[in-house]
């Protein structure tokens, strides 16, 4: 019983029929994707489609989303099973070397996509000219900065995600007396200046008194930007220090005084420090003579690594990335007039799989038509004789 | 084959390539001026060194959509045009080079539309010019995607109305007494807003740079008038400029070859090398390959399609010849502009339709070597007709020749990636061809005949294998320079999808058939559905306009995108029809 059990998932997971319904769902996938990228934009797409088990769709007659399509994520697991489960099927001689090696590339490949999709991050980088940089900041993640700005040569940063801020409640600032208690958070939000008859915005401190607050929906969109908005109130030392509207949409940070330590407090997005520095000292934006039509873009950059003891100028320019400590970062755009470069980041511990894989599907063709040709030279032979 | 029709046969191949070598000559003078060697003068234009017939016949293409026209009798061409347009205005306002078909735009401009009156003149155009400006910068900020027919008319109508223009008032202001006058009047009142004028309109820069400047420092007239209104001398260039203009305008063609020469001079102390590979791209252009690659593949097609119903002996192995010849053609386009250009084959939407085709033809002739039964020469010849036909039809927007945008700038990944995909887009649009004809082909022969089936499927299996083995090589390339250059091997970009599909299509097909599930009627069908999927990623993301890689939107191409995905879902259905409809038909009634 058992054992005819178990043969059946064997014969189903080997079976040709998989193979070609699942790349069949895979090819639909990447229609409906490239599709979806119109009005999600590239990263919305994808993990609606790419980075996830289901395809999940809102029916406006039902409160919850229900899944609709296999997402790439269970495509390319089943489909990994079915060529694992053909490459062990694949006879064990010398005439199948070539497959062999080609379906064993294709599942290194497969695993290069799952840890990419799993663990890749990515950021990017903004310098301007002469300005020291020491963190990557997101595309699209926010945090909820509070900074002690007492000491003049030194900043204090404690932040908080978007994602924590979205649970709302009370949320205790480590090493600070402080704690926040967040009274609503906006993922979208757009702010105006409070006219009459306008929504306030709740806040009863800081610049939130005189703005009106609009809820908005999230976009995904590439070119687009949510405004988080979050209204917060510090309490410390048991004395609420006012509720203060923090937004993406608003410029400056907005400082309280607790105890002689000045905080200050921002929306951003999300921020992370590397243990490294650098310091733009060249921008290039090259152009075709008479033309404004780019050549080139480079950015001459200085990395600066105590803890390595490292300080070396590096150019980063067009198809010549810098890789260094797992990330690897690249000239991706600039701007207030050739003095900001905009590096992008992107950090994904699997980056060598694509690598291996090549080699062994290049491998793999080649033995494999080495072997057919050999078969079918030798059949001319015997036909010859015959 | 006798030996007469051997003979015969490869008499037809010589004699198309005869043809194809009488373009490449020179053309005679025109009223005694060498309006030839004017076009081979180099110019600094779109961030690269031309000669000024390029920039002539690719002004022309874009305000006429031909190279030439018939005016009062006689062809006018490219470079007789420009020199018209640049010398004596007068004249060239009044040549109906303007195509217009949009009814609202001819509306506007207040001529009724009648069958032969799409064709207008600067002239007729220049009392609307206001109206047109007007109305082209109400529709220029709505993206071009959004546009009306109507704005994307007027549009395109105001950027064709302004190049005229441009070019007009680029060696000598339209209007004014001329170059020679400009240069005696140098300091007079109103000199230095001419000079202005000159150097915001002109379309080229025609002055080498001087010994000890930048090298790339060409200058335009307006720029060099300038330069010597502020005491820097008159460049060398100028003065035979003003007596080309002169003569020109003077009708003496004398002066004019006279002044040229010494044009020429200049330029080959101030740029030695420049007028060598300007001349070079003239030959290219005047020998215009592609045109004639497709006129002989034209040929070819027909002359197999009579084989099959008159002297197939003779017929079938001239189609081949003629094929042959027009690969010859085709390959030497493609390497000159390899060589003009110092770069791989495939560098934009033009050069990939160009490359496709002759890839396409290649892998026919090879098929042919291998079968002889005409399948190869037919498919190949209409595979290389059609991706010929799309590619002139891509080139119409400018020099096909511009230069590579600073993401694409690397030979290395272009000879590899680019490569690589276009031959994988190659191999399934030709087994998708040889699928059409044996659709077609069991339609309308009347005996059975099991073996040259066989043999078509045998085609169209080997090239999709090899259609497959490019196409994932070269998306698998593409990745590893997406990560050489972006730090990540795969995106799913458009682009990246597109070349996906075509990959997962040709996978799909393969294993379905060692599989078993389909045979030889159901290989051919999704044989046919490769073209589609192929089209899709070849044209089909460039028109989302989202993704790294879209370089280029065109609104046009749409339509004919969706014809030809309908011609091919119908071809499906054709091969796809039960036996009753194509086999065994009583003879006679077929």
């Amino acid at each position: 019983m058992i054992k005819t059990l178990a043969s059946r998932i064997w014969a189903f997971f080997k079976s040709f029929q998989l193979t070609i319904v699942l790349l069949a769902l895979l090819m639909l996938l990447v229609v409906f994707c490239t599709l979806a990228q119109v009005e999600l934009g590239t990263a919305g797409a994808v993990n609606a489609y790419m980075r996830s088990f289901f395809v999940w769709h809102q029916f406006s007659f039902l409160s919850f989303p229900v899944p609709t399509f296999p997402g790439g994520g269970l495509v390319g697991l089943m489909l990994t099973l079915n060529l694992i489960a053909k490459t062990l099927d694949i006879q064990r001689s010398w005439a199948k070397a070539g497959m062999w090696l080609v379906h064993a590339g294709l599942v290194i490949l497969f695993a290069g996509e799952f840890v990419a999709g799993l663990m890749q991050v990515d950021t990017n980088m903004s310098i301007e000219v002469g300005q020291t940089v020491n963190y990557v900041q997101s595309y699209k993640n926010m945090e909820l900065a509070v900074i002690d700005t007492t000491d003049p040569t030194w900043d204090e940063v404690y932040s908080v995600p978007d994602t924590l801020l979205s649970k709302g409640g009370t949320i205790a600032i480590p090493g600070t007396p402080i704690t926040l208690n967040v009274k609503r958070y906006f993922p979208n939000a757009e702010l105006s200046n409070l006219g009459a008859g306008g929504q306030p915005s709740g806040a009863t401190a800081g610049i939130g008194p005189n703005v009106a607050i609009v809820e908005r929906p999230t976009v995904t969109n590439d070119n687009e930007m949510n405004m988080g908005s979050v209204l917060v109130e510090p309490i410390a030392g048991g004395h609420s220090y006012g509720i203060w509207l923090a937004s993406m949409a608003l410029g400056a940070p907005q400082s309280f005084t607790h105890e002689g330590h000045t905080y200050s407090l921002s929306m951003r997005l999300r921020r992370q420090y590397l243990p490294y520095s650098f310091t733009l000292k060249q921008f290039r934006h090259d152009v075709y003579p008479g033309t404004d039509i780019p050549k080139n873009f480079s950015s001459l950059v200085q990395v600066v690594n105590p803890s390595q003891k490292e300080s070396r100028e590096v150019l980063i320019y067009m198809n010549q990335p810098l890789r260094y400590e797992g990330k690897t970062f690249y000239q991706a755009s600039f701007g207030k007039n050739d003095t900001l470069s905009v590096l992008s980041v992107v950090e994904n511990p699997g980056w060598l799989l694509p690598y291996v894989s090549c080699v062994l599907v290049s491998l793999g063709l080649l033995v494999h038509f080495a072997i057919v040709l050999r078969r079918s030279l030798k059949r001319r032979q015997d036909k010859k004789e015959g | 084959m006798t030996f007469v029709q051997k003979y015969l046969a490869w008499g037809a191949g010589v004699l198309a390539l005869l043809i194809a070598l009488i373009f490449a000559l020179p053309g005679g003078k025109v009223r005694g001026f060498d309006a030839a060697g004017f076009g081979n003068i180099p110019i600094l234009d779109g961030g690269r060194v031309k000669p000024l017939d390029s920039l002539a016949r690719n002004s022309l293409l874009v305000i006429h959509s031909r190279q030439g026209f018939r005016y009062e009798g006689r062809t006018i061409g490219p470079d007789e045009w420009l020199l018209d347009v640049m010398f004596r205005p007068q004249v060239a306002d009044q040549q109906p080079i303007f195509v217009i078909d949009d009814p609202d735009v001819i509306g506007l401009i207040g001529a009724k539309q009648t069958k032969n009156r799409n064709y207008f003149s600067f002239a007729d155009l220049s009392s609307h010019l206001e109206e047109i400006q007007k109305q082209a910068q109400n529709a220029q900020p709505i993206a071009p995607q959004k546009r009306t027919r109507f704005q994307s008319a007027i549009v395109n109508l105001f950027d064709r109305a302004y190049l005229y223009y441009k070019l007009r008032n680029t060696l000598q202001l339209a209007g004014s007494p001329g170059l020679g006058w400009e240069l005696q009047s140098i300091s007079d009142a109103e000199a230095s807003a001419r000079h202005q004028e000159l150097m915001q309109f002109a379309a080229f820069r025609i002055l080498p740079p001087l010994p000890g400047g930048n090298p790339d420092a060409w200058k335009n007239v307006g720029e060099g008038l300038r330069a010597m209104a502020s005491g820097q001398g008159v460049h060398p260039a100028l003065v035979p400029l003003a007596r080309l203009n002169a003569a020109y305008a003077a009708n003496d063609p004398a002066s004019f070859n006279q002044a040229l020469a010494d044009m020429n001079g200049v330029v080959s102390t101030l740029k030695p090398g420049a007028l060598s590979h300007a001349n070079n791209e003239v030959v290219f252009n005047r020998a215009q390959p592609f045109f004639v690659g497709l006129s002989i593949y034209f040929v070819a097609f027909m002359v197999l399609c009579i084989s099959w119903i008159y002297k197939p002996d003779l017929l079938r192995p001239t189609a081949y010849s003629l094929l042959f010849a027009g690969a010859i053609v085709h390959t030497l386009g493609l390497a000159a502009r390899i060589i003009l250009q110092g770069r791989p084959p495939v560098t934009n939407l033009y050069s990939s339709a160009v490359f496709v085709g002759w890839g396409a033809v290649i892998l026919g002739l090879i098929v042919e070597r291998m079968y002889r039964k005409g399948f190869g020469t037919a498919v190949a010849a209409a595979a290389g007709f059609a991706s010929l036909i799309v590619a002139q039809n891509l080139g119409t927007e400018g020099d096909t020749m511009e230069m590579m945008r600073a993401v694409l700038d690397s030979n290395f990944w272009l000879a590899t990636h680019v490569v690589t995909i276009t031959i994988g887009y190659s191999g399934t649009f030709l087994a998708g061809a040889i699928a059409i004809g044996y659709a077609i082909r069991k339609h309308i022969v009347t005996k059975v005949d099991p073996e040259t089936d066989k043999a078509l499927v045998d085609m169209a299996y080997g090239i999709i294998c090899f259609a497959l083995f490019f196409s994932f090589v070269g998306t698998v390339l593409g990745g590893i320079w997406a990560d050489q250059s972006w730090g990540r091997f795969w995106g799913w970009d458009p682009k990246e999808n597109g070349a996906l599909m075509i990959v997962l299509w040709n996978a799909i097909i393969l294993h379905a058939r060692w599989a078993g599930y389909v045979r030889e009627r159901g290989t051919m069908v999704m044989a046919i559905f490769g073209n589609v999927i192929t089209a899709c990623s070849w044209f089909g993301v460039n028109m989302l306009g989202v993704g790294l890689h879209s370089y280029g939107f065109m609104d046009q191409a749409f339509y004919a995108l969706t014809g030809f995905i309908i011609s091919q879902l119908v071809f499906m259905a054709i091969c796809y029809a039960p036996a009753r409809f194509w086999v065994e038909k009583p003879h006679g009634k077929a």
